[in-house]
């Protein structure tokens, strides 16, 4: 089966004071209808602007510099301006972190889903808002027939949230990308925000990305995650591979670090010393070098850049034969 | 262990009064009738949603924002009653942390003085405080290299480390601590928690630990609160409030909770508040929680006494009265709504329901 | 050891920090021609006895309205000063003006800006009534009466303009407290215990001042030219003493026969009006730390 959204090689820089510097460094991933793909990271990893990027929505000076963003086989990158605009709005849906920027406070819910619509379907005004309705309830808005002519701020956090999804699955998607859809959200609205976001998936048969740095989320809503770690996706795999026997020093680090619910009491975490590179000063070698408890010179961790081995589950270390053993 | 911070009946609203053509506004209760007290060199955990009113609570106890009503008593001093300078006088005791890593440093300040303006502020002289801040640094794990760099300069973990550095250059025996972790990437937090964990280990301070993050909260705390709608519907020591939560919204908060482990998160049956915390402007009758409760929906149908309310059939007490915070059986004598941190912390387990888990 | 090593690499590191602020200054061009159009002027008012090629005073009757020449650069006035001289010694009284001004304006403003900002309540209700009425007051008509009251002295006409400035200072510095009171790290210097004064004195002030300056340094542009103003109208400082204003009033009725001496006298009042917006535009770009954030860092 091929995939409904896949990137090769991609790579987006921003021009630097003596050369280029990368943002993100030959990110490779795929994701399939029907299917939850997690990138987890943190900030600066460059998770969001591999997405950004592959949408030609990436700031100015910023742009690509390799790589392909296919779209059930076609080439985004290769598509001119306009047709671009097109294809974001209706192919790919898109839901941000801050439920607030993406809605203009002076404009009704139902002006602004209508004027989605319009700008990508011919159907009238009165058309254009039965759907804005039905969009509404979709997302499970109470009331959303009266709820329609409302003003963003008249509704909660979570329920912008809903408004905004609505907007991004309005012209029925391929693919689903959420940018940290319930990082602003209280824990409860999560979970319902969570199962929202798993039911529009298997209805529409929709791809999804689900960014977000909480490994929490991904265990409980993706079916593979890739991590990413100062631009280049250092491990990948199926979450229950990855969460079962994390391979990269990374992602194991990260799971000793994360304070749980139900960990034994009175243990110390266990951090990771330091904090991400400057995309401007990334070390040679491998990029989590610095910080890795694994580090050898040995192996060549600060000489040579690791790549991705291993077939399904896979991870960039030069040490991970080690790793395995001693586990 | 001896009281550190005794809190009874706190009490802020915001707004009220009446608009300019007459209408009343309503009143935000954000805090309303806090009552707990805390041991020297403990940590409470208070945990809450976006309005639970738990930052207020926070500012109230150190008075940086003036309480409505109730007492505060911070190493036997009455805070509310203290005149400015009397107040002054007790800030080296009490500090905070502040949530913005960003914002809570002037970005005209070096660290090195942002450091030592608290020591300035009371009294130590400036040569003398450079000194301690360059000692200060270390301490959170900065370098003394660092001392002339700006708040921008910086990473937000760092920031958060000067933070830290100052709130604790006075020596105090209170720090509240407002959601200090969760502007930091995961792998920083770690780091910050531990270092929090040494300076109390070294220095006896006890902690007021404000945070949103069940899993950090449990980690760091001896006993934790839970708020909602301005009141504590729960309060117990740190394990048996998280290995059996008695109150229902406790219970979703829990079970909410996305957990690492993807085996557990796909079977797990999710008891789930419906809608979302409510405005404190406009506080439902009764039980704060009842027009979201799912146990109470449960309980009207294994029948009683019940009132159609907030969509569903409701147990008509959920609807019509106030729970006390109540020990199980529900001992009037202890329906007051403090946990004494002293002797019977072991066993004070209290929750503000009228149908609690409790079996 | 390292403690050592450490504070030499804290010293290394503030001088690197002071180059960098000083390049930031010395690289913006608007701020260069502007603070060396300024620093021009200074000099020129410092050394105007020795500078100027005449008495600005010495009347000659018999060589009145003279063309330019080697001797009179810009010829002469209708009582035959050399209007060069008149020019470089009005220089004098112009960029006193200008100081003056915003050394007070800028000071009350501030203070007063900064207090009705911070404190809120009926004493920022009050210092806004006062600030609001004395806005909508034309500056200049204000400075005319303050001028008419007490006597055309160079002290009263900086005082009435000074006046007249201070409540635009304290409104800009109003609004911008206003922005700052809400952030973190005011609450922050409450927590750590610092009484009121400090925090306006320590954390207000010095982070609402760039915009404030900004602000300062186009008045005293604005004041220049009012003291102008005041003095053609005959309300300034007294004839015969030098000043650009006058020098127009004087050479008004000329105006026909010889522009040149109206008209360089208003060149001097452009020049100083254009250096100081210059400079004021500098600064406003250069003063904010903030500014600094955005060139070390590409994200």
């Amino acid at each position: 089966m091929s995939a409904a959204f896949e990137l090769r090689g991609l790579t987006a820089a921003v021009p630097g004071e003596k050369r280029a510097i990368r943002l993100v460094e030959d990110v490779s991933l795929s994701v399939h209808a029907g299917e939850t793909l997690a990138v987890v990271g943190e900030s600066g990893s460059g998770k969001t602007v591999t997405f950004t990027s592959s949408l030609g929505l990436l700031p100015k000076p910023g742009r690509v510099i390799a790589g392909e963003a296919l779209l059930e086989g076609v080439d985004l990158l290769k598509l001119r301006p306009e047709e671009l605009r097109r294809t974001r709005g209706a192919r790919i849906g898109m839901v941000f972190q801050d439920p607030l920027t993406g809605l203009n406070p002076v404009f009704r819910v139902s002006e602004q889903i209508t004027e989605v619509l319009r700008a990508h379907l011919p159907i009238s005004r009165s058309a254009a808002r039965d759907r804005a309705v039905e969009l509404l309830t979709r997302v499970q808005i109470p009331e959303a027939a009266r709820r329609v002519d409302d003003y963003p701020h008249q509704f909660s956090g979570g329920m912008r949230q809903r408004v905004l999804t609505a907007m991004a699955i309005a012209l029925g998607p391929r693919v689903l990308i959420a940018d940290e859809p319930t990082t602003a959200l209280d824990v409860t609205v999560q979970a319902q925000m969570l199962d929202l976001l798993g039911d529009l998936r298997d209805a529409d048969g929709m791809a999804m990305v689900l960014i977000t740095h909480d490994l929490g989320v991904v265990a409980r809503q993706a079916d593979r995650v890739a991590v990413m770690y100062a631009g280049r996706i250092v491990e990948t795999g199926t979450v229950a591979e990855v969460f079962a026997a994390p391979r990269h020093p990374y992602t194991i680090s990260l799971f000793r670090s994360i304070p749980d619910i139900e960990a034994p009491t009175g243990t110390r975490l266990t951090p990771i010393a330091g904090s991400p590179p400057d995309p401007a000063r990334r070390p040679e070698g491998c990029a989590f070098a610095p910080r890795c408890f694994a580090v050898s010179d040995a192996a060549g961790c600060r000489s040579v850049r690791p790549l991705l081995a291993g077939v399904g589950h896979a991870a960039s270390c030069h040490r991970q034969s080690m790793l395995e053993t001693t586990a | 262990m001896s009281t550190l911070l005794e809190v009874a009946d706190l009490q802020r609203s915001f707004g009220g009064g009446r608009t300019l053509f007459g209408r009343p506004r309503p009143a935000v209760r954000a805090v309303d009738g806090i009552s707990f007290t805390l041991a020297r060199g403990e940590t409470l955990g208070l945990v809450g949603e976006t309005g639970s009113g738990k930052s207020t609570l926070g500012r109230l106890v150190l008075r940086l924002i003036e309480p409505s009503g109730g007492q505060v008593r911070f190493e036997d001093k009455d805070v509310i009653g203290a005149s400015p300078a009397a107040l002054r006088a007790m800030r080296p005791r009490m500090q905070m942390v502040f949530q913005d890593p960003y914002g809570s440093l002037d970005p005209r300040m070096t660290a090195s003085d942002i450091i030592g303006e608290p020591m300035t502020a009371h009294g130590i002289g400036r040569a003398e405080s450079a000194r301690r801040a360059d000692a200060l640094l270390e301490q959170v794990g900065l370098s003394r290299a660092m001392a002339a760099r700006y708040p921008h300069e910086f990473s937000g973990g760092q920031r958060q480390r000067i933070g830290i550095a100052r709130a604790i250059a006075l020596d105090p025996s209170l720090v509240v601590l407002d959601e200090p972790v969760s502007a930091l990437d995961v792998s920083v937090q770690a780091q910050i928690l531990n270092l929090l964990a040494d300076i109390q280990a070294r220095s006896g301070v006890a902690f007021l630990f404000i945070a949103h993050d069940l899993g950090v909260v449990r980690h760091v705390s001896d006993n934790v609160a839970v708020m909602y709608l301005g009141r504590i519907v729960e309060i117990a020591p740190r394990d048996m409030l998280y290995g059996a939560p008695r109150h229902p919204y406790t219970v979703s908060l829990l079970s909410a909770v996305p957990r690492p482990d993807p085996a557990k998160e796909r079977g797990k049956a999710r008891i789930r508040p419906i809608g979302e915390i409510g405005s404190a402007a406009a506080l439902p009758s009764g039980c704060r929680f009842h027009p979201r409760c799912p146990r109470a929906r449960l309980v009207a149908e294994r029948g009683g006494d019940t009132v159609q309310a907030a969509g569903a059939r409701l147990p008509s007490i959920c609807v019509r009265q106030d729970p006390m915070l109540a020990p199980p059986e529900g001992g009037a004598d202890a329906a007051r709504s403090t946990v004494s941190a002293s002797g019977s912390r072991a066993t004070v387990h209290l929750a503000a329901c009228h149908f609690p888990h409790d079996d | 050891m390292t403690t050592a090593i450490e504070t030499i690499d804290a010293v290394a590191e503030a001088a690197a920090r002071r180059r960098a602020a000083i390049r930031r200054y010395t690289r913006h061009p608007g701020f260069m021609i502007g603070a060396i159009g300024i620093l021009l002027l200074v000099m020129v008012a410092v050394a105007a006895p020795w500078l100027a090629p005449h008495s600005p005073t010495r009347t000659d009757l018999m060589n009145t309205l003279a063309r330019p020449s080697a001797t009179f650069w810009l010829g002469t006035d209708q009582f035959g000063r050399c209007v060069a001289s008149r020019l470089i010694h009005g220089a004098q009284v112009s960029l006193q003006v200008g100081f003056f001004v915003v050394l007070i304006s800028l000071s009350a403003g501030t203070i007063i800006g900064a207090v009705a900002g911070y404190a809120g309540g009926w004493l920022e209700r009050a210092l806004v009534a006062v600030i609001d009425i004395l806005l909508a007051f034309p500056s200049f008509l204000l400075a005319l009466a303050l001028v008419a009251a007490r006597g055309n002295t160079l002290d009263s006409i900086i005082l009435a303009v000074a006046i007249a400035y201070t409540p635009r200072v304290a409104a800009v510095m109003r609004s911008v407290v206003l922005t700052i009171r809400p952030r973190p790290f005011i609450e922050a210097s409450r927590a750590i215990g610092l009484t009121p004064w400090t925090i306006v004195l320590r954390h207000v002030i010095p982070n609402a001042l760039p915009p404030v300056i900004v602000v300062a340094t186009v008045s005293a542009a604005t004041a220049i030219l009012a003291e102008a103003g005041l003095s053609f109208l005959g309300l300034g400082v007294q004839p015969p003493t030098p000043t650009w204003g006058n020098v127009i009033a004087e050479g008004q009725t000329a105006i026909t026969t010889n522009p040149l001496i109206s008209l360089s006298a208003g060149l001097c009042i452009a020049y100083t009006v254009v250096v100081l917006n210059l400079l004021g535009d500098g600064l406003r770009d250069t003063l904010d730390p903030q500014m600094r954030r955005n060139t070390g860092k590409l994200l």
